[in-house]
């Protein structure tokens, strides 16, 4: 089980095409800096529907986006460390 | 020793992620790493024959990919949907690699105790 | 208890990624982790440079890692090719390399990726930012 760390935007670096292309089906996917804009694009909401899913809160706060994407896992930089240690590896893209 | 997988997913030349991505491959190798790496996505575009980095102000760090097997890192998988998107599926490559599936990468992310992606 | 290594290649300014390696790595050791090391490569090393100098309003990154440094003795190390290349240089390579100024000090230390790599081999979890 393998955390996916994605800190950019779709539109800006393939981190997260490649990510979701090469990921296995029981790993989870942590998007933070530019990188929770994806969620408000249909594709990429298609894209990860099935997936375990956190947003890194503080930026999802600081885009203005707390409730577009109320319906998202936040988290906070203590859960990040958590889920880092829950997870067997992060792998960041 | 730790399995440490590379991942090389951006072109060679226009940023120095690659160049930094072998730097790393063969010092761990060298500290007694058991070394693979994967291309994908634009990050087969390292294995394109015949660059020429110098023209363009870049150092030929391509060459050096010649001295993998020197550092016994043996496996180099490349993503064959990549290779074929960027024409490269029938072509001699630079290195000798495997084509594999996206599924094969996919194992091989989950077998590594970590993966570093440039 | 659990062991990181923690790797920054983002910038200081020009990305989030590296405040995201700072409030993580604080997280962490304020919850009893402990971090092998901060090891910055690629253009993490920019974190580093003692003339940053950001307005006195914005968040300073290099003074917070410094003071995440004395707090926790939090050890904060560039990869020396990467930086040198970047102009990022301290007062010994300015000397070897016959220039007059450096803008790299302590905490910060000067190192190869062998100490990424001796850090990984004993760590529990690698986190790249």
């Amino acid at each position: 089980m393998i955390l996916h760390h994605i800190q950019t935007s779709p539109n800006q670096d393939n981190a997260l095409s490649c990510a979701v292309h090469y990921a296995g089906e029981t790993d989870s996917f942590l998007l933070s800096g530019n990188g929770v804009y994806a969620l408000l694009e249909d594709k990429w909401q298609q894209a990860l529907q099935d997936r375990r899913l956190f947003l890194l809160k503080s930026d999802v706060q600081a885009r203005g986006l707390t409730k577009r994407l109320v319906e998202y896992a936040c988290i906070d930089h203590n859960e990040f460390v958590q889920q880092a240690l829950i997870h067997k590896k992060v792998i960041t893209w | 020793m730790k399995k440490l997988t590379i991942v090389f997913r951006r072109a060679p030349h226009g940023t120095p992620h690659g160049r930094e991505a072998l730097d790393l491959a063969l010092l761990s190798a060298s500290f007694e790493q058991d070394v693979s790496l994967i291309f994908v996505d634009e990050g087969v575009l390292h294995l394109m024959p015949e660059q020429q980095p110098e023209t363009a102000g870049a150092k030929d760090y391509i060459a050096t990919f010649g001295a993998l097997e020197l550092y016994d890192i043996e496996t180099v998988l490349a993503c064959q949907s990549s290779l074929a998107r960027f024409g490269l599926a029938n072509s001699e490559l630079t290195i000798s690699v495997e084509r594999v599936t996206s599924n094969n990468i996919t194992e091989q992310l989950q077998a590594a105790d970590e993966v570093l992606v440039f | 208890m659990s062991k990181f290594i923690i790797q920054v290649n983002g910038p200081a300014y020009s990305s989030s990624a590296s405040y995201n390696a700072y409030q993580f790595s604080k997280s962490a050791l304020e919850s009893g982790h402990e971090i092998i090391r901060v090891f910055f490569y690629q253009d993490g090393v920019f974190n580093t440079s003692g003339l940053n100098s950001p307005a006195s309003d914005e968040f300073d990154l290099t003074r917070s890692w410094i003071e995440l440094s004395a707090q926790y003795r939090l050890e904060l190390v560039n990869c020396v090719s990467a930086a040198l290349r970047r102009g990022i240089i301290s007062e010994t390579e300015a000397k070897e390399n016959q220039v007059s100024h450096w803008n790299m000090q302590a905490p910060f230390t000067m190192g190869g990726l062998g100490e990424l790599v001796t850090g990984l081999e004993s760590a529990d979890r690698l986190v790249s930012f």
